[in-house]
C-alpha cells in the first residue's frame, strides 16, 4: 500500500479528463500506465503528483491523503519528472539537482552538509560525477534525463512519478534511463509510476500495467495479460500482436483497425 | 567599494566644493570625535541638502534595481521592470491628480506623494484582481493585466494633464521624469521602512526564485508554495517601488538595466543577483544623480535620461565583453 487512487476524477474546465479511475501500487514496485494520446495519462500522473485538484475521489501515498498535505510536506512523499521539464538557463547540474533538496532544507535555510550528501550520493549513483559543473542547457537528452531523474532522486522520496521519462531518447538511452529505475526499484525499495508510449518497454520493467483510455480505465494487471488482453488493442484503435523473443514479450503494431484491403 | 565611492561623490561634488577630508571629519565630530573643519554654511549644505538627497538617492537606486530584478524572476521575464503590473501609470495618475488641482502655487502640493503612493497600490491592486486570481491565472494573465491598467490609468492621466493649465503640465511633466531635487531628511524618513521591509524581502525571496525557475508546477513538485510566494514578493516589490516612486517620481531605466548588468557579471542565481543588485543599483542612482545635478549646473538634468544615458553604453559594453568571453 503505497499510492493508493480511489474512484478519482478529474475536470480541466468542463472536459472530463480523469474519470473514476482506481489504482493500487504496492510499495517497492513499479507500475506503468499506458493508454493513447488524450487518454489522461499526465493528468493522473499531475493529480498523483498534488498538482492538479481532483473534484472527487482522493490519492494516498503511503496511507496520506495527498490533498491534506502542503506543497512541502507532499514534495517530502512524491517526486514528480514532467515529460518535457523546463531546463533553467546558466544553473550547472549540482545546484539543479540541488533543487530537489529544496522540502528539506526549506526556504529560509541554505543546504545543509546532510543534504550535500544525499546530492553526492546521487550524483555518484547515476554517473554523473563528470557533468556536475556543466551547464544543464548545454546537456544532451540522455544526460538532461539522468540529471532530471537525479534531481528527483535527490528529493528522497520513497515514491515517484515520470510522465514519459523517455521521450526524445535513442533506443539505447532509453534503457539506460529505465534500467537506472529499476534497480532503484530493486535495490531502495522504490514505488515508481509512469507513463510510457512503447508497450514493450512498459511490459519488461514494470510489476503492473494500467490500461488508460478516455479517462477511465480499461484494463489493469500484470503485464503479460495485459498486453495480450483485446482491450489494449481497442482501446489504441490499431491491430496489436504479441510476440516472444528470449521469454519477453514484445508488442508489434499491425496496420489500423480498416487500413488493411 | 563602489557604494562608498558614491556615497562620498554624492556628498562633495556640488556648486560649493566640498573636501572628502572635511567631510570625513564633520562626520566624525557628529560622533563626537575631533574638531569640525567646516563653516557653518558648508555644514548645512552638506547635510540639509547634499546627505539627505544622497540618501534618498541610494534608497530609491536599492528598491528600483531590487524590485525589477525580483520581478524578472518571478515573471522568468527578462523584459520585466519595476513598473510591470501599473506601478508607474498609478502614480503618474495619483500626482497629476494633486499637481492640476492646486490652482497656480509654484511649489508642488505635499500631498502629491500620497496621491502617487495610493494610485500607485489602487493599479497593483487592480492588476492582481483582474489577473492574478481564480483558478486560470497565471504570470501572463498578470502581466497583460497590467498592460492593460496601465494603459487605461496612463490615458486617464493624460487626459487630466490635457485639460491643465500650462505651469501644471511642465510640474506634471517634470515630476513624470523623476528628480532628487526636493529631497529632505523627511522624505528619507518616510522611504526608509518601506525600502528596508520591502527590499529585505525580495532579497530573502532569492532561493525560492531560483526554484521557480523550473517553472511552475515542477517549483511546486518540489515544494514551493508558488502562489503564496509569488502573491509575497510582488506584494513586496510593488509596495516598494510605489514609497520611492512616490517621492520622487519615475526614475526609468535603473530597475531593468542593473539587474541584468549585475546578472552579467555574477551568473543567473537570484540569491546573488538580488542582494548585488541593492548594492549597485543603490551606487548607480546616487552616481548619476551627481551628474543630473552637476552637468549643467544650476539647472539639472531630469535624472531618467541620465540613467538611460549611462546605463545603456555600460550596458552595451558588458554585454559585448561577456560574448567575448563565452565564445
Amino acid at each position: 500500500m503505497s499510492v493508493i487512487v480511489e474512484h478519482l476524477g478529474l475536470r480541466l474546465g468542463k472536459k472530463t479528463v480523469i474519470d473514476d479511475v482506481s489504482i493500487d501500487v504496492a510499495s517497492g514496485t513499479w507500475c506503468t500506465i499506458v493508454g493513447p494520446n488524450g487518454a489522461g495519462k499526465t493528468s493522473l500522473l499531475a493529480a498523483i503528483a498534488g498538482l492538479r485538484r481532483p473534484h472527487i475521489g482522493s490519492v494516498q501515498i503511503d496511507g496520506v491523503a495527498i490533498e491534506s498535505l502542503n506543497e512541502r510536506a507532499r514534495a517530502q512523499r512524491v517526486a514528480f519528472v514532467p515529460q518535457s521539464p523546463v531546463v533553467p538557463a546558466g544553473m550547472n547540474v549540482a545546484d539543479y539537482i540541488m533543487l530537489g533538496r529544496q522540502s528539506s532544507h526549506g526556504l529560509l535555510r541554505a543546504p545543509a552538509t546532510f543534504d550535500r550528501q544525499i546530492v553526492e550520493g546521487v550524483i555518484e549513483r547515476l554517473d554523473l560525477i563528470d557533468l556536475r559543473t556543466r551547464d544543464v542547457a548545454t546537456l544532451s537528452g540522455g544526460e538532461r534525463q539522468r540529471v532530471v531523474l537525479a534531481r528527483a532522486l535527490a528529493q528522497g522520496t520513497r515514491t515517484i512519478l515520470l510522465d514519459e521519462p523517455t521521450t526524445g531518447l535513442d533506443v539505447r538511452h532509453q534503457m539506460d534511463i529505465l534500467e537506472l529505475l529499476r534497480k532503484e526499484v530493486d535495490e531502495c525499495e522504490l514505488t515508481v509510476v509512469a507513463t510510457l508510449h512503447d508497450l514493450t518497454q512498459a511490459g519488461l520493467f514494470a510489476d503492473h500495467m494500467v490500461l488508460l483510455r478516455d479517462g477511465q480505465v480499461r484494463a489493469a494487471g500484470a503485464p503479460a495479460d495485459v498486453v495480450r488482453s483485446s482491450a489494449l488493442s481497442e482501446s489504441y484503435g490499431t491491430t496489436l500482436h504479441v510476440v516472444e523473443v528470449d521469454g519477453r514479450d514484445v508488442v508489434i503494431a499491425g496496420r489500423p483497425v480498416g487500413a488493411d484491403k | 567599494m563602489l557604494l562608498i565611492v558614491a556615497m562620498f561623490c554624492g556628498l562633495a561634488i556640488g556648486p560649493t566644493p566640498i573636501s572628502l577630508s572635511s567631510i570625513v571629519s564633520s562626520l566624525l565630530s557628529h560622533c563626537g570625535i575631533g574638531h569640525n573643519a567646516l563653516s557653518p554654511l558648508d555644514q548645512t549644505i552638506l547635510w540639509q541638502i547634499r546627505a539627505p538627497r544622497m540618501v534618498l538617492g541610494l534608497l530609491v537606486g536599492a528598491m528600483l534595481a531590487v524590485a525589477g530584478g525580483t520581478y524578472q524572476g518571478v515573471f522568468r521575464n527578462p523584459l520585466a521592470d519595476p513598473y510591470l503590473l501599473g506601478v508607474a501609470a498609478g502614480a503618474g495618475l495619483g500626482a497629476t491628480i494633486a499637481l492640476v488641482h492646486d490652482g497656480g502655487v509654484v511649489n508642488p502640493p505635499a500631498w502629491t506623494p500620497l496621491l502617487a503612493f495610493i494610485g500607485a497600490m489602487t493599479a497593483v491592486a487592480l492588476t492582481w484582481v483582474i489577473g492574478g486570481r481564480g483558478a486560470y491565472a497565471t504570470p501572463a494573465t498578470l502581466i497583460l493585466a497590467g498592460v492593460a491598467v496601465a494603459a487605461l490609468l496612463t490615458s486617464a492621466q493624460t487626459f487630466l494633464q490635457q485639460q491643465a493649465s500650462a505651469q501644471s503640465i511642465a510640474r506634471v511633466y517634470i515630476w513624470l521624469l523623476g528628480s532628487l531635487a526636493t529631497s529632505s531628511w523627511s522624505s528619507v524618513w518616510g522611504v526608509l521602512p518601506y525600502v528596508v521591509v520591502c527590499a529585505g524581502v525580495c532579497v530573502g525571496a532569492g532561493r525560492a526564485l531560483d526554484v521557480m525557475s523550473v517553472g511552475e508546477d515542477e517549483a511546486r513538485a518540489l515544494g514551493l508554495p508558488v502562489r503564496r510566494v509569488r502573491a509575497i514578493v510582488i506584494l513586496a516589490s510593488s509596495l516598494g517601488t510605489a514609497a520611492v516612486v512616490s517621492v520622487v517620481g519615475l526614475i526609468g531605466f535603473v530597475g531593468i538595466i542593473v539587474p541584468h548588468i549585475v546578472r552579467l557579471v555574477v551568473g543567473t542565481s537570484y540569491r546573488r543577483i538580488l542582494p548585488l543588485s541593492v548594492l549597485v543599483g543603490a551606487s548607480f542612482v546616487v552616481f548619476t544623480d551627481t551628474i543630473a545635478r552637476t552637468v549643467l549646473a544650476p539647472s539639472e538634468l531630469p535624472l531618467g535620461v541620465v540613467t538611460a544615458i549611462i546605463g545603456a553604453p555600460v550596458f552595451v559594453v558588458i554585454l559585448s565583453l561577456r560574448r567575448g568571453v563565452t565564445q
